[in-house]
């Protein structure tokens, strides 16, 4: 018989898997790890880089030390390059290695709530644990809160809730944006989403907060209406909309869906955005094309937890940001790099307080406390037992000049 | 016709059988054993976890199982097919819809792996898996009735359309003529462990699950390459070489076809149903388009047709993709005391690898011995016109 040549491929392949596997022996420093699970590649690339920065810089300045514990950072990266954003095996699998891992103690991320999802519930069964995280963007109710059936308990299989985050959910974001819509003197509202998991809970709490002010709201459904971000306009839409004379106009969504045409059209249709308000979440900040857009001019934005220029001056986070400068030279992509630190912070000073296993972080984790002259973002970060932020801040910035400048901000009770 | 003895059932042919249990069995020993052995030396604990960990490996068995449903389809019968991620999504919500609290205002249990109080369809897993596949063949078989007529590029094109349509229902799910069927881009979390009699299998018992999915491919080895030897397998091969001849011979060409699509997409159903439960979800974002061409990619670059050389391509490229490059860049990185992104030259890489092997290796890693000739027709034409003009 000849050589079978799927034999010598085998072999070749699982000698050349031992030998990488032999090369890459690295001994442990006995140093505690904390990890970072982000989407490092895809639309959010740049934001998770700035965020690693960010964390990067914060241990820097701590001397890689928690207490008397030394500290190591690792980054993973939740997204493929196959599906170019955050991909659910890759999350399935970073959990089973944060597990793994037995210097880890701690995981900071992740950036897609739907990511969390599928880590939290692993983390929590984790034998040696819970492992804990500490989220710096995810905004979905259901994390922590009851909002659909099952949720959140099924997150956490042992009842231990692992799981805390330094942002408010969707929730705060869009009554917020209901109590600023009233104050403007808004009546009538027509509410949009980006059909997304994102963009429908902040629609969704917006049209709910907005009726019980007693605002009209014109469009159907808990949520308002879906746009098509395939669309190539929306001429049909706004003509509809047009004809049921709203005074403001509210899209729960993300800028990528096609933003950039539903701006174009909703001025073109229903005018400028002083005589028809023009609003939006978090989900159209930081963007320099919707801001280039002359159409955007006069649209508010709302955003969970401060926008950098809000950050309070003469604490920390002013020094933050200067010393994220001097490091990098660039300032960081959006305030939810500098939250990544925040989380970070929160992280480390569990650590400190602990006896330097998982469960002992989890514990000490449960009465973290940095006061706001301590915290780079600049508020107090202090958690309640769902493992949410207490301080509820909401933004509102207005376009202005091509600029998101500060309009208002709503603490929501 | 005088009868002989059935050739293709000689104990050759099942030899395979018993080099893939020797694999299958040694994964298993390996990662359900050694590894978690506190005696196991550290680096090489780390090495393996960083190199190839289990759940990486569960995953591109995974992608084996449905690069060999694809195989049957694309490198078989020769029907090019843009759109497999569908019957994916359709195993995958199988998964979701009969595993889960998804149904939340349903009871219904049957040799579930969960209590009798918790809301919900919850169906055992081994069902399910059935149930999974045979839906995604119903679906293949809708799926594929509309494009007999089409060849080629037009059938490409329909399928693809297929392949975009049906992830989008699920993407727009969560109002379909007012019924949530999909919990829209929120996904369908939490998906019910898989029961073994004696337990049911958490989050941490991969060596289990590899089993498992081993199991699995197995049975899409076993399908591929006894079908491949029959008739119905003959019949593939001579529609995807000329499809006028062999109707011509004879062959059914509607049923063949059917046939093929039927079976490739079965094998999408239980790869779907044994995803969902790896991941512990179902997210409508996965199932994009991209995820098509990967799949067509492992088919195309292993060897179409030759099933080995296609577990070879999905276990290359999976590995790759999820786990090889990142592994690779931090060994790099911290050797050469660089800072480079290598996961971000992933595209690079794969788009290079296939232009490298168009050029020199048309027929993939493992070629099938049929194909290999068939595409280097010409050149050897012209090697024996020559050699008779030497004469």
């Amino acid at each position: 018989m000849k050589k079978n040549p799927a034999k010598v491929a085998v072999i070749a392949a699982a000698t050349a898997a031992l030998s990488l596997i032999l090369v890459s022996c690295g001994g442990g420093s006995g140093a505690l790890v904390i990890a970072s699970d982000l989407p490092k590649q895809g639309g959010s690339a740049d934001q998770s880089a700035s965020t690693n920065n960010a964390i990067k810089l914060l241990l820097k300045q701590m001397n890689n030390m928690a207490g008397t514990y030394e500290i190591e950072f690792r980054e993973y990266d939740n997204s493929t390059a196959a599906k170019g954003s955050w991909d659910d095996a890759q999350c399935a699998k970073n959990a089973q290695e944060h597990v793994a891992a037995k210097d880890e103690v701690a995981v900071m991320g992740t950036y897609n709530s739907g990511c969390a999802k599928i880590i939290v519930p692993i983390l929590n069964q984790d034998p040696d644990g819970p492992m804990i995280m500490v989220s710096n963007a995810n905004t979905n109710p259901g994390l922590t809160k009851a909002w659909e059936p099952g949720e959140p308990d099924k997150y956490y299989p042992t009842g231990a809730r692992n799981y805390w985050r330094v942002v408010t959910t969707d929730d705060n974001q869009g009554s917020a944006a209901a109590q600023f819509a009233k104050s403007l003197g808004v009546k009538k509202v027509y509410v949009l989403n980006d059909r997304q998991t994102y963009g429908q809970g902040v629609a969704q709490a917006f049209t709910t907060a907005a009726k019980a002010l007693g605002l009209t709201i014109l469009s159907d459904g808990p949520a308002g209406e879906g746009w098509d971000d395939k669309a190539p306009n929306y001429e049909a839409l706004f003509t509809k909309i047009a004809a049921l004379k709203p005074d403001m106009v509210y899209v729960g969504g993300i800028f990528d869906l096609n933003g950039g045409q539903l701006v174009k059209d909703k001025v073109k249709y229903l005018g400028d955005n002083n005589k028809v308000k023009f609003m939006m979440p978090d989900g159209f900040t930081g963007y320099p094309d919707f801001l280039a857009l002359p159409e955007a001019a006069g649209a508010y934005l709302s955003f969970t937890g401060l926008s950098i220029d809000q950050f309070p001056t003469g604490g920390a986070a002013e020094k933050f940001q200067a010393d994220y400068l001097a490091e990098y030279g660039v300032a960081p992509t959006s305030s939810f790099s500098v939250y990544g630190a925040a989380a970070a912070q929160a992280i480390l000073d569990a650590i400190s307080r602990s006896d330097g296993t998982r469960k002992g972080v989890y514990e000490a984790m449960k009465t973290t406390v940095i006061p706001a002259d301590k915290s780079v973002v600049g508020t107090e970060l202090k958690f309640d037992a769902n493992g949410d932020i207490l301080s509820k801040d909401i933004t509102i910035l207005i376009v202005k000049d091509g600029k998101e400048t500060f309009q208002d901000k709503i603490t929501i009770k | 016709m005088a009868k002989r003895p059935i050739s293709n059932v000689t104990l050759s042919n099942r030899k395979w059988a018993l080099g893939y249990t020797i694999a299958g069995a040694l994964l298993f020993l390996i990662y359900q054993f050694l590894l978690p052995w506190n005696g196991l030396p550290d680096g090489i604990y780390r090495g393996v976890y960083q190199w190839m960990p289990p759940a990486a490996v569960n995953e591109s068995l995974v992608y084996v199982i449905m690069a060999l449903g694809l195989n049957i389809v694309v490198g078989y019968a020769g029907l090019l097919d843009l759109g497999y991620v569908a019957f994916w999504a359709i195993g995958g919500y199988c998964a979701g819809w009969f595993m889960s609290e998804f149904f939340y205002f349903l009871n219904i249990h049957f040799f579930g792996s969960v209590g009798l109080d918790r809301p919900g369809i919850h169906i055992n897993f081994w069902m399910v898996l059935i149930i999974g596949g045979f839906v995604c063949a119903l679906f293949g078989v809708l799926i594929g009735a509309p494009t007999l007529r089409l060849k080629s590029d037009y059938l490409a094109l329909v399928t693809l359309g297929f392949g975009e349509i049906i992830p989008q229902v699920f993407f727009n799910g969560e109002n379909f003529f007012g019924f949530n069927i999909s919990n829209g881009t929120k996904g369908i979390v939490i998906v019910d462990p898989i029961p073994v009699g004696v337990k049911n299998l958490g989050p941490f018992d991969f060596g289990w699950k590899l089993l498992i999915f081993i199991l699995l491919a197995a049975v899409m080895v076993f399908i591929s390459l006894r079908l491949r030897r029959g008739r119905l397998g003959r019949a593939w091969l001579a529609i995807r070489e000329d499809e006028l001849a062999a109707s011509m011979m004879g062959v059914p060409l509607m049923r063949t076809k059917l046939a093929s699509y039927a079976v490739g997409a079965f094998a999408g159903g239980l790869g779907g149903v044994a995803f969902a439960t790896h991941v512990n979800g179902v997210y409508a974002e996965r199932f994009n388009f991209a995820i098509s061409i990967f799949l067509l990619a492992m088919v195309v670059l292993g060897g179409m047709g030759n099933v080995w050389g296609v577990i070879l391509g999905a276990f290359v490229l999976s590995w790759v993709n999820g786990t090889g490059l990142v592994a690779f860049g931090k060994t790099f990185n911290s050797q050469f005391g660089t800072n480079i992104d290598f996961a971000s030259f992933t595209f690079l890489l794969f788009g290079l690898v296939l232009i490298l092997m168009m050029l020199f290796r048309r027929e993939g890693f493992l070629p099938e011995s049929r194909l290999k000739l068939v595409l280097n027709e010409d050149e050897l034409d012209t090697a024996s016109e020559a050699k008779k003009a030497k004469k």
